[in-house]
């Protein structure tokens, strides 16, 4: 019976509008590498975070090493002997790597039989022998902020490792790694499997799976779709199940006229604060009425393209070229005015002022103009009529119309409100990161719909998303990006979705 | 355990839970609870803590007293609360515009001094005639107010110094600097504080006869007034006072907006400063007509109780200044009527901020409880 440590079962985890989990069920067996594979908001994360104590599941049990239980903290996790690396380390960047390995379990010695001090001799010890152990060499005496994100990951194995973690979950363990990086890490992985650990993977990269995995789970939506055997299964076949194969609607799209040249990037670059190249030497053209589509995984500088296009990030060497007028030392304003609509990627914290009202939010980037305002002197009758307009021709629902604070709206009608707000400015190029991201298909239909509206009006479209059929569906232009480097710019018509895939996980031929 | 706090939830929830009422109920609710604090620690002093409030009311020319000196009356007394709201007023004012850029002004007690110096120095001194010298004061107050204020949002856009340290480095540096220039150049040997200033610079007329009262009239209030109409207008009908709340509310969506949020915050602080300067002038140039070296006045502190009281609002200000100014105020009288020491008073106000800074952990709960049931 207990041939598997793990088991899931009838797993349904709910949030407020959206299902997360919808009745899964996994079984891992001791020692092997289970991948689950999905696409982003597929579930993967929420199943892991129950397995990790960091939520509860509405229905269904967990049995670890066959003893059902009830697992309530990340802290009870640990007792049961599971860890996890998170996507976003959790390390405090200023203290050493083995303070950070030690934290919560110190080793103690006491001077004169009372005072307690923290052993860090011994703790750099102890971290050494670890981490040559199980190959993972770090200087345990080294601070975190001087030390790579790779050096960073290997702090956070160890920690797992250091509180003799029998079960190892990895989310997106490769997403902030460069190839050479990711190779050395799936060796460690596959050396912790022969230590006898268990591992579960998280990640959309098929490659990877296909490298390291025995077994692997595809989630769709919150819906356990299929467990694999990956040897004897390929990625093509991988691939179709993780999309789904549930008729993806169509979008309805006219063939496009292409007009002249809005938007031109000629070798765009653009570094992060340690100067490493998030977008590197990235070049390509938008016309009018073109969507172009930049596709990629999460991560790979898509958004800090879209960024540097828009003026919220400096980008260090190349052009960024608007109706022929070189705009790259424009001031943001200079460029919204220039013709610029930008819908973001974090709707919250940069497209709306969260505890501004609707109608306040509506007026966000005209308020300076006329009629809104005339020698610094707002008109709040102004804001009111436009803000009632927008309303109505967008549909945007509210408990109290224009005075509703934002922060009280829901996700999908404060995107409709960012995109009103965009596209009533009436600019040449339309910028749209995962503009979808989170919301229900009533939603995503009605945004898809307005972005071909845009394109048939005679704007450009800049559109960057991660969901595959989205790019399928609305591209006429597909640059797929990979690591910040454009891999391939051609006709979407000339592209088939496992193509694209590819060269998203970078292994397309060019 | 439950139960019990389920009571106290209920009678919490009814008196403050309504969403409408809450900006009011949520300071009124500090203020009584304040009020019930200072009471018991009055009455732990073996005094009546009914009587000691009232005797605030008296100090404040609120209630009558039972006797008055010649030429003395509630009238009197009032007038010289009006002397020390004004600054009260324009310190809050300073305070809130700093809020609403999302910058707390630590520093208002020290731009208060700079500016009462400047223009101590420069007219309180000089033979210039009223006309001229109050104009004077009051601009010189503002714009030195101002550049502190300045540079405090200039460090914060250029190098990340975050205010509230720079502000209180500013404040002992300020507050050290006035104070060697008063020991060598301005003290006066009796008082051992800077010289008076002539009646000509002084923004109170002094012992002026209405009726068979003399009082002390502060023009200032008029000014403060003025202020607070000013303060609400920019802050509601501008586009910088849009800017100002964008930038204090989420920097990155206001920098998304193409608002320049260094600009704003330097501008907002500026304001602020400025404000601060004329509480400055009013207080050092007008209720008082002196400096008293290495001392900081306690209205900038005062202020940040009065704003976060007030709810960030301009019209809020009016009714808290009013309130804390009556305990501080009042304190003298409460202490020689009823022998409860002034410091009493300073406590009530210090735990009055207590409670209204807890104002938003309050909102946060009672929401919570909202929802739960």
């Amino acid at each position: 019976m207990s041939d598997y440590i793990i088991e899931m079962n009838h797993i349904t985890k709910r949030f407020p509008g959206i299902v997360a989990n919808d009745d899964v069920s996994i079984k891992v067996k001791k020692g092997e590498i289970y991948a689950l594979l999905g696409e982003n908001g597929a579930g993967k994360s929420t199943l892991m975070s129950m397995l990790f104590g960091m939520y509860e599941p509405d229905e269904g049990e967990i049995i670890i090493r066959g003893q059902k239980v009830k697992i309530l903290s990340p802290s009870h996790a640990t007792e049961l002997n599971i860890g996890m690396v998170h996507q976003h380390f959790k390390l405090v960047s200023n203290y050493t790597i083995a303070e950070n390995i030690i934290m919560g379990m110190e080793p103690v010695k006491k001077h004169l039989g009372f005072i307690k001090s923290v052993d860090i001799k011994k703790a750099n010890q102890e971290i050494l022998e670890l981490s040559r152990k199980f190959g993972l060499e770090v200087d345990p005496t080294k601070v975190i902020e001087d030390v790579n994100v790779s050096i960073q990951q290997r702090v956070e194995i160890l920690k797992m490792l250091y509180r003799e973690a029998e079960i190892l979950i990895f989310d997106e363990p490769t997403a902030v790694l460069t190839p050479q990086e990711i190779e050395f890490l799936l060796e460690i992985i596959k050396g912790l499997r022969k230590d006898g650990k268990t591992i579960i993977l998280i990640t959309h990269k098929l490659e990877e799976i296909k490298k390291v995995a025995d077994r692997c789970a595809i989630l769709c939506r919150g819906k356990l779709i299929a467990v694999l055997d990956v040897a004897a299964t390929d990625t093509k076949t991988m691939a179709n199940m993780m999309v789904g194969r549930e008729v993806s609607f169509t979008v309805d799209k006219k063939e496009p006229k292409f007009g002249r040249e809005i938007l031109k990037v000629e070798n765009l670059t653009v570094k992060n604060e340690d100067k490493f190249d998030l977008v590197k030497d990235v070049s390509f053209t938008i016309h009018a009425g073109e969507i172009f589509v930049i596709a990629g995984v999460s991560g790979n500088g898509q958004v800090e393209l879209a960024d540097a296009v828009a003026g919220l990030l400096k980008h260090s060497a190349g052009r960024v070229i608007l109706n022929g007028a070189d705009i790259s030392n424009y001031t943001i304003r200079r460029r919204n005015l220039a013709g610029i609509s930008y819908i973001p990627e974090d709707r919250h914290n940069v497209g709306l002022v969260m505890d501004f009202s609707l109608s306040d939010n509506l007026a966000l980037k005209n308020y300076f103009e006329e009629p809104f305002s005339g020698k610094g002197i707002v008109r709040e009758g102004e804001f009111a009529a436009y803000g009632e307009r927008l309303i109505r021709e967008y549909d945007i629902r509210s408990s109290q119309g224009n005075n509703t604070i934002v922060r009280s709206m829901s996700g999908g009608n404060q995107q409709k409100a960012i995109i009103a707000r965009e596209i009533e400015l009436g600019s040449d190029l339309m910028i749209f990161v995962q503009p979808t991201r989170g919301l229900d298909i009533g939603a995503i239909e009605n945004i898809h719909r307005q972005i071909v509206a845009q394109r048939d009006a005679g704007k450009a479209v800049l559109l960057i998303s991660l969901e595959l059929d989205e790019v399928m569906n609305l591209a006429d232009t597909i640059g797929v990006i990979y690591n910040g480097e454009i891999q391939k710019i051609a006709d979407a018509k000339t592209l088939t979705p496992g193509q694209v895939g590819e060269f998203m996980m970078g292994v397309g031929h060019k | 355990m439950k139960k019990k706090n389920g009571l106290i939830q209920k009678i919490i929830l009814s008196t403050i839970g309504h969403e409408k009422r809450q900006t009011y109920m949520i300071p009124v609710f500090s203020i009584l609870i304040s009020l019930i604090v200072g009471a018991v620690v009055i009455a732990f002093l073996g005094k009546n803590p009914f009587l000691a409030y009232y005797n605030l009311l008296q100090g404040s020319g609120l209630a009558p007293k039972a006797s008055y000196a010649g030429y003395k009356g509630i009238i009197t007394d009032f007038a010289s609360f009006l002397n020390a709201l004004t600054p009260m007023l324009f310190a809050a004012l300073s305070v809130i515009i700093a809020l609403k850029a999302g910058l707390f002004n630590i520093g208002v007690s020290g731009q208060m001094l700079a500016a009462g110096f400047t223009a101590t120095i420069l007219i309180g001194y000089s033979v210039l005639p009223a006309a001229v010298a109050k104009p004077l004061v009051v601009v010189i107050g503002f714009v030195m107010g101002a550049l502190v204020g300045a540079l405090v949002g200039y460090f914060k856009h250029k190098f990340n110094i975050n205010e509230v340290v720079s502000t209180i480095m500013l404040n002992y540096i300020i507050q050290y600097i006035v104070s060697f220039f008063i020991n060598t150049f301005y003290v006066d040997p009796v008082s051992r504080q800077s010289k008076t200033v002539g009646a000509a610079g002084r923004l109170t007329l002094t012992d002026v006869v209405i009726g068979s009262y003399k009082m002390d009239i502060p023009l200032g209030i008029l000014l403060a007034a003025a202020g607070i109409v000013v303060t609400a207008f920019l802050l509601k009908k501008t586009t910088l006072g849009f800017e100002i709340k964008a930038v204090g509310s989420s920097v990155r969506a206001a920098e998304y907006a193409g608002i320049r949020v260094g600009r704003t915050r330097v501008l907002a602080m500026m304001l602020s400063g400025g404000f601060a300067g004329l509480a400055g002038v009013t207080y050092y140039v007008g209720y008082f007509a002196s400096i008293q070296p290495r001392v900081l006045a306690g209205t900038g502190y005062d202020a940040i109780a009065v704003a976060l009281l007030g709810n960030s609002s301009p019209v809020g200000i009016v009714f808290s200044s009013f309130l804390i100014t009556v305990i501080s105020k009042g304190s003298t009288y409460m202490s020689s009527a009823s022998g409860v020491q002034p410091e009493i008073a300073s406590a009530i106000t210090g735990v009055v901020l207590l409670f209204s800074a807890c104002g938003a952990f309050v909102k946060y709960k009672v929401d919570r409880w909202k929802e739960e049931r």
